[in-house]
């Protein structure tokens, strides 16, 4: 039997304590774990949920042991933090978490290893109704025989949460710094909902890093962040929304050759380290730095595969129209991301119209179903993905993109009595049922980029992010650091 | 090895419920539909239920369901209730 440590911990409330003088007294009860233990986690959960009177030693740093204590709920009792290499678990000869180090006066009476409910209550005088009533504990750490540094490392950053799911490149301070350039790294462009973290440059490169950016990409990435902090994006409502909506990124202007962007081939992905490195690091500053992780103030019923990022660019030499950004009131020569709140690509096939009409109809019509069948109009964005054998058609009988849009809009119309089924508008629903409805309340919430391969005749619509009242941004990359 | 964290700490650090009453006798709850179809008629229900139990009430409408209330309103609500009831109905 122990007595208690004059090692000194780090509480997760920021005060260094000696262990002695948190477990001084008649009793205290130390309980010791870590975060990749399933048992210390589910210790912990019950004993929090019991509001038990304990004293948390985490075998994690500050940072994680704070994390450990979220995760789990624990509130109102000391957290401590125990870093490798561990000393304290060692000196009491911890080998197994949870471990329960009971104190009388400082002198070690008890100890439960393991979780075992009916031992704990005993030990603390509190009911633990939970499931399962016992389970085996897990190694300490300063027991387990260290592992390759690679792997290691790898590992670390998902017991972190720095991730999407997917394994990241480790933010260490050197490829930051190397992302940052010359830039200031306390610089802010605001703050990220829906957990307004703030976003410094500093914290904007981590993700870059994280998400496999080159610094070359870092500008883009940068400009993307700006656009969705304008209010009218609603970044706060897109975050938190059941919807499985996300963020797609356009790239136009110089930009795209600069950095590599692909506009052709495959262009929605995957394949090119650009297009999906950028995309991802701004999902990664909305998840990590806003606090919208999937789960947790990312409502999303369903989620969707565009929620681990969308960036494209415009195939502006095979575009028979002016360039999107041009369209947008930018110079040519001028590098331009827009974000577009939008729902997962839905492809379009369209091998065998003979006539802009025939074309613009069938566009119009694979997108009468987005959003919900009988909701019309719509009176969010859709953005169109035309391909260039498609707009090549296009070119051929000289359709501005005007008069595509306005044909889209034009041809998308039912009568308001077809529409009276489950989802349908408020519009509807006052509507005569002879009422002519389009699909969109106007012919500008349909924008057209040109992009995708040389060959094939599949285009593709981003349905709208309808009810949030988000409009796409365009903003200037700037690439002077 | 040192990492620089994507996470802003202080946005993650949770904040503390406000302390409940243990009586609504006498007390003053704002019920706020955010602005969803069909969020009045679960507060219609729920300030039914409030008055019988000695509640007075307030009705506050969000502009937008999709973004966060105005300040004004949040100042409003925070200066006159003692307590807040959010509707989210869909």
């Amino acid at each position: 039997m122990a007595v208690a440590s004059d090692l000194t911990l780090d509480r997760v409330d920021g005060a260094a304590t000696r262990f002695a003088d948190v477990v001084a007294g008649v009793r205290a009860v130390a309980v010791f774990v870590h975060a990749d233990c399933p048992t210390s986690v589910l210790a912990l959960r019950q004993l929090a949920a019991a509001g038990a009177d304990v004293v948390v030693v985490a075998e994690e740093d500050v940072l994680g042991a704070a994390r450990l204590g979220r995760k789990t709920g624990v509130r109102g009792v000391p957290v401590l933090a125990q870093p490798a290499p561990h000393d304290l678990s060692r000196e009491l000869d911890v080998t197994t978490v949870p471990s329960a180090v009971v104190f009388d006066n400082g002198v070690e009476v008890d100890r439960v290893v393991g979780w075992d409910a009916a031992a704990y209550e005993r030990l603390l005088g509190v009911a633990l109704p939970g499931e399962p009533r016992t389970k085996p504990g897990c190694g300490s750490r300063w027991t387990e025989p260290e592992e390759s540094g690679g792997l290691d490392e790898l590992e670390d950053m998902f017991s972190r949460g720095w991730s999407d799911g997917l394994p990241v490149v480790p933010p260490t301070r050197e490829r930051v710094d190397a992302m940052l350039g010359s830039r200031d790294p306390q610089r802010s462009l605001g703050r990220i909902p829906p957990a307004h973290g703030e976003a410094t440059l500093e914290r904007i490169a981590a993700c870059a890093v994280l998400a496999g950016c080159r610094p070359a990409y870092f500008p883009v990435v940068v400009a993307a962040v700006e656009a969705v902090l304008d209010p009218a994006f609603n970044a706060h409502g897109l975050a938190v929304t059941t919807q499985p909506a996300g963020v797609a990124l356009v790239v136009n202007g110089p930009a795209r050759d600069r950095i590599g962007l692909n506009s052709g081939m495959g262009v929605l992905g995957p394949g090119t380290r650009a297009n999906a490195t950028i995309g991802r690091a701004l999902r990664l500053v909305l998840t990590l730095t806003g606090g919208a992780a999937p789960g947790t103030l990312d409502r999303s019923t369903l989620g969707s595969p565009l929620k681990f990022g969308l960036c494209i660019a415009e195939a502006e030499e095979t575009s028979p129209w002016e360039p999107f950004h041009v369209e947008r009131g930018y110079d040519a020569n001028t590098s331009t991301v827009t974000a577009i709140a939008a729902d997962a690509p839905l492809s379009i096939s369209e091998h065998r119209s003979r006539t802009p009409e025939e074309l613009a109809a069938t566009l119009g019509w694979a997108a009468a179903s987005t959003w919900s069948p009988f909701w019309w109009p719509m009176d969010d964005t859709s953005l169109f993905v035309v391909c260039p054998e498609h707009a090549a058609m296009f070119r051929e009988v000289g359709w501005s993109k005007v008069r595509v849009r306005q044909h889209i809009y034009d041809e998308v119309v039912r009568p308001a009595g077809e529409l009276k089924r489950g989802e349908a508008t408020p519009q509807v629903w006052a509507s005569a049922d002879d009422e002519p409805i389009h699909k969109w309340t106007t012919p500008e919430k349909i924008e057209l980029i040109v992009a995708g391969g040389e060959a094939g005749r599949f285009s593709a619509v981003l349905g709208p992010c309808d009810g949030m009242g988000t409009k796409p941004i365009t903003k200037e990359i700037s690439w002077s650091t | 090895m040192e990492y620089v964290s994507p996470f802003d700490e202080r946005a993650r650090e949770p904040i503390a419920p406000a302390q409940r009453p243990q009586d609504l006798r006498g007390a003053t709850i704002a019920l706020l539909d955010i602005n969803k179809a069909r969020g009045n008629e679960f507060l219609d229900r729920i300030e039914e239920h409030l008055r019988e139990r000695g509640a007075t009430t307030q009705r506050y409408v969000k502009p937008a369901f999709s973004r966060p209330a105005p300040e004004e309103l949040v100042d409003e609500i925070a200066a006159s209730a003692d307590l807040v009831v959010e509707a989210l109905a869909d």
